[in-house]
């Protein structure tokens, strides 16, 4: 079945103030698939023009190819998972779950039937006759999870339902997620502004800011190609450091960064000589020594030891901090505040955009 | 708004809402209240009176009343007294109410606000009942008060506008209470502790920082136990004599006795009129917003 | 110190006082009850008797009026309580200008004198060629007593998470099963406090019956008649299982309460 969602040149506005800019992008049957933002970026109103709790102020959702305009929430082949979970408190967990078969006219014997699988999909066999209050927060988030499932929806949406937990149940949820969605096949649109939840989870990312689509991409090439200023800063670690195009040699560009010195990456999109512009360079890219082709002296601020890893911050210039990370394996005696050390890194592992880098 | 209400509730159950506030609004409330008005300005006529020339409007039954000097001074009297009812049960209720919300512990308020209820749960006209028992001639506060000494012979308290007053503050205390104690509970315990370790004295703190936070529920008090003693017709009933009569009881006789119920329609604007110009007033006093008032 | 120590027992004293206030006329008054005394009163004390009941139990204006009382009691319940349950959904719904006014407007039966409410309907239900009765009654305090409801279902309303009901429609639930089976269930207990409180309002009104009751008698129109003519003991045992029954209502109804806040509290932890 063709569950895909399509946002048909969709636009949202609230009187003066919009909400989502002018945005086209298919999620392909079957995937997962992510809005990564900051709180405010407009994704959470995306995923309301999809559920049908809003409709767009010009475009269209289209479900499977079928256009949803005029669909109102509750005849939509979605179903939605809530930031709270939203579990009804005065029914049991069993009721609960099959609430959208009952409103279906599905008899009682098929709800049963389907409630009892679910259970037994969200390892939470025979807590069907407890009230969502005797249960813990990982199971009330598994209880969700059967309730949106069990109306068999094309495209399931997931509104930052990790949020509430604690970081260990998170982490495991994320698994179980995957694992459900693997399982099932359905849709998963999910709304998140935690990074570490999108990368781990998702086929395909799209990052938003302000109401625009930054950059939709798997999460690997979202990671090593970002395209905007935003995505290199928001995704991840990134030391930026601001200056102006010197030069330019086929995809490497050089910038000019005054009394930090020159610095060589891979230049993103178009750049022109002159014009000023941002390189970053991820903190795990940066080695000790003169391996890479980019190399410059920094000395060290401060040294945190965080287990498998370090991270040292060095300041470039008495100034600019950079922050390093390098495997505990590689630490010596002498990485102590206020040694100088040597830094270097592969121009090709550092990219170059256009504009000041500030979001 | 009916486009709200829709997003909600779908649109029958949307339109059945509105019909049902829009019956009461207007067939019970507004309606009602307008007519009255407007009878009050029209002469007493038979029914086959009605519609012709000399059915006009005019001030004929407001002027009744200031031209009666015994009515005007019951209509005067019944503002004062409900004034000092007001004040008397203020001045009682106060300190319990910050006793409750502030001094006792969480199982003695409880246990305080349950005992509170059960009498406010009791018929108004039992209550009065009760007391005219009490200051009855013959009663137990006469037999009390002889057998202490303090009295020769027994008092006629259910004589005058003393027993009316003290069955009226009885009756409405807990409308005086509830009000304050929900306003002053509110009130964070620290700023109560900081005024006093500022150096504030007990009445320095009272008046300057639990009474103002409390003033909504002090208005509300005001207003509910203003408004319920100057259209009491019960109390004054049970506890008044001929010689003590409320304004209530003039109304009272112009639709049941004098027959008159465009006279009586007059007398009952003005009342209402009186509790609006209330509510007016302490709403300015207190500077409060018709939105905090019965929170 | 000193100075908190007397005001701590000052007001230990003033509550006392005030408690004694609050129930020495209830006790005096069902004392009387057993007074075998032609009038109401403790003082002299003539000897305990029940004969007082008996006479309460022969009256049959009593019983006509109880059962008055029961019928408008049941007719306010029915009206009054759909009434403010649909002004308590309006109000939690909508938003914008005129809210205000409207919610002035549904409070202000609360603020008019009740002797206003019932001299209001009185007349306005005359030009309609209705005369007062059981009906108008059942109107009169409709008129007020709904805005009590609406405020006590107002106040659950308005802790209601409405994601809730997002989640039903998002389940494919239509907007009348998110109601009944979301919304409803939930303001279940404030509809049936709601329901005491209105059929215990009605019940014990005089101020705006005593206008529109026409020549029918509710129970406490009936004893305050009584008070004025023909009072008896009777009266007082009339009052005495009035008072009882209530107690036994407000005592319920509180445990009632606190066992619900007891288990929200414990949900939440």
């Amino acid at each position: 079945m063709d569950s895909s969602v399509h946002l048909d040149n969709v636009v949202m506005n609230f009187g003066d103030f919009t909400a989502v800019q002018k945005t086209d992008l298919k999620i392909e049957s079957g995937e997962f698939f992510s809005f990564l933002g900051p709180s405010g970026c407009g994704k959470t109103t995306i995923l309301n023009m999809i559920s049908g709790f809003l409709e767009p102020s010009k475009g269209v959702v289209k479900i499977g190819g079928k256009s949803m305009a005029g669909v109102p929430a509750n005849k939509r082949p979605t179903s939605m998972i809530f930031q709270n979970l939203a579990l009804f408190p005065l029914m049991t967990v069993a009721e609960n779950i099959e609430f959208g078969l009952e409103v279906r006219g599905v008899s009682k014997a098929e709800r049963k039937k389907t409630s009892d699988r679910l259970l037994e999909l969200v390892a939470l066999e025979g807590s069907g006759s407890k009230k969502p209050d005797e249960l813990s927060g990982g199971q009330k988030q598994r209880i969700a999870i059967a309730r949106a499932l069990a109306v068999e929806p094309q495209v399931l949406l997931l509104d930052e339902p990790l949020s509430a937990l604690d970081l260990k149940l998170r982490q495991h949820m994320r698994t179980e997620l995957k694992e459900i969605q693997r399982k099932t096949g359905i849709t998963f649109i999910y709304i998140t502004h935690d990074q570490g939840e999108a990368l781990t989870m998702s086929d395909r990312v799209a990052v938003m800011s302000a109401g625009k689509l930054q950059q939709v991409a798997d999460p690997i090439t979202l990671y090593r190609e970002p395209q905007t200023s935003f995505v290199a800063s928001f995704v991840g670690e990134n030391n930026p450091i601001t200056g102006v195009v010197d030069a330019i040699d086929g995809n490497l560009v050089t910038l000019n960064c005054g009394v930090l010195g020159k610095f060589t990456g891979r230049g993103i999109g178009t750049i022109s000589k002159g014009q000023s512009a941002t390189l970053f360079i991820r903190p795990e890219l940066l080695k000790l020594g003169q391996t890479g082709d980019m190399s410059f002296t920094a000395r060290i601020a401060e040294v945190n030891f965080e287990g498998s890893y370090l991270t040292l911050t060095a300041l470039l210039n008495q100034q600019h901090a950079i922050s390093v990370q390098i495997g505990a394996e590689q630490y010596t005696a002498d990485l102590i505040p206020d040694a100088e050390i040597q830094l270097s890194f592969a121009s090709q592992d550092a990219v170059v955009i256009a504009g000041e880098g500030n979001v | 708004m009916f486009k709200q209400l829709k997003a909600r509730f779908g649109s029958s159950l949307s339109v059945g809402i509105i019909a049902i506030i829009g019956i009461w609004l207007i067939g019970m409330v507004i309606l009602p209240q307008l007519i009255m008005v407007d009878y009050s300005f029209r002469p007493n006529l038979l029914p086959s009176e009605i519609g012709t020339d000399k059915d006009t409007y005019s001030l004929n039954n407001y002027e009744t009343l200031f031209g009666n000097s015994i009515h005007l001074s019951i209509f005067a009297k019944t503002i004062w007294s409900s004034v000092l009812v007001t004040i008397l049960t203020l001045v009682v209720s106060y300190p319990l109410a910050f006793y409750l919300a502030k001094v006792a512990t969480p199982g003695q308020a409880a246990l305080c606000i349950l005992l509170l209820i059960i009498p406010f749960w009791i018929n108004e006209i039992l209550r009065t009942f009760s007391w005219y028992i009490i200051l009855a001639y013959k009663g137990p506060l006469n037999a009390l008060l002889l057998a202490l000494g303090l009295i020769d012979r027994p008092v006629r308290f259910l004589s005058g506008d003393g027993g009316v007053m003290v069955g009226m503050v009885y009756a409405y205390i807990l409308f005086m209470i509830f009000p304050i104690y929900n306003a002053i509970e509110s009130l964070d315990s620290n700023q109560v502790k900081a005024a006093r370790n500022l150096g504030a004295g007990w009445i320095r703190t009272h008046y300057r920082v639990i009474i103002p936070h409390a003033k909504p529920g002090i208005a509300t008090g005001c207003i509910m136990t203003f408004m319920l003693a100057a259209g009491s017709y019960a109390v004054p009933a049970l506890l008044g004599s001929p010689g003590s009569r409320w304004f209530t009881q003039i109304i009272y006789n112009w639709f049941f006795e004098g027959g008159d119920w465009n006279q009586g329609a007059a007398y009952a604007f003005l009342l209402l009129l009186i509790c609006i110009g209330f509510i007016a007033l302490v709403m300015r006093v207190f500077k409060v917003g018709l939105g905090d008032i019965a929170r | 110190m000193k100075s908190e120590t007397i005001m701590r027992w000052g007001i230990r004293f003033y509550i006392g006082i005030f408690f004694i206030y609050l129930f020495i006329p209830l006790i005096i008054m069902g004392a009387a009850t057993f007074n075998n005394s032609r009038f109401p009163t403790i003082t002299p004390w003539k000897g305990a008797t029940l004969k007082w009941f008996d006479a309460l139990a022969q009256d049959g204006a009593m019983w006509t009026a109880l059962w008055t009382s029961l019928v408008v009691a049941m007719g306010v319940l029915l009206v009054a309580v759909p009434i403010g349950i649909c002004c308590a959904l309006f109000l939690s719904t909508v938003q914008g200008r005129g809210k205000t006014f409207l919610y002035s407007l549904m409070m202000s039966p609360l603020l008019t004198p009740g002797v206003i409410v019932g001299i209001s309907t009185l007349i306005f239900w005359k030009s309609l060629s209705v005369s007062g009765g059981i009906m108008l009654t059942v109107i009169a305090q409709t008129t007020f007593i709904a805005a009590y409801v609406m405020l006590m279902v107002l106040a659950r309303l308005q802790r209601f998470d409405r994601t809730l009901e997002n989640a039903a429609l998002s389940l494919g639930a239509s907007q009348w099963q998110t109601f009944t089976r979301v919304l409803l269930p939930y303001l279940k207990p404030a509809i049936i406090s709601a329901c005491a409180i209105a059929f215990l309002q009605s019940f014990e009104n005089y101020n705006t019956t005593l206008f529109v009751k026409g020549y029918d008698t509710t129970l406490t129109v009936y004893i305050a008649s009584k008070v004025r003519t023909g009072l008896t003991p009777a009266v007082n045992a009339l009052g005495l299982i009035m008072i009882s029954v209530t107690v036994l209502i407000a005592i319920l109804y509180e445990w009632k309460r606190r066992q619900e806040a007891k288990r929200t509290v414990s949900s939440v932890q």
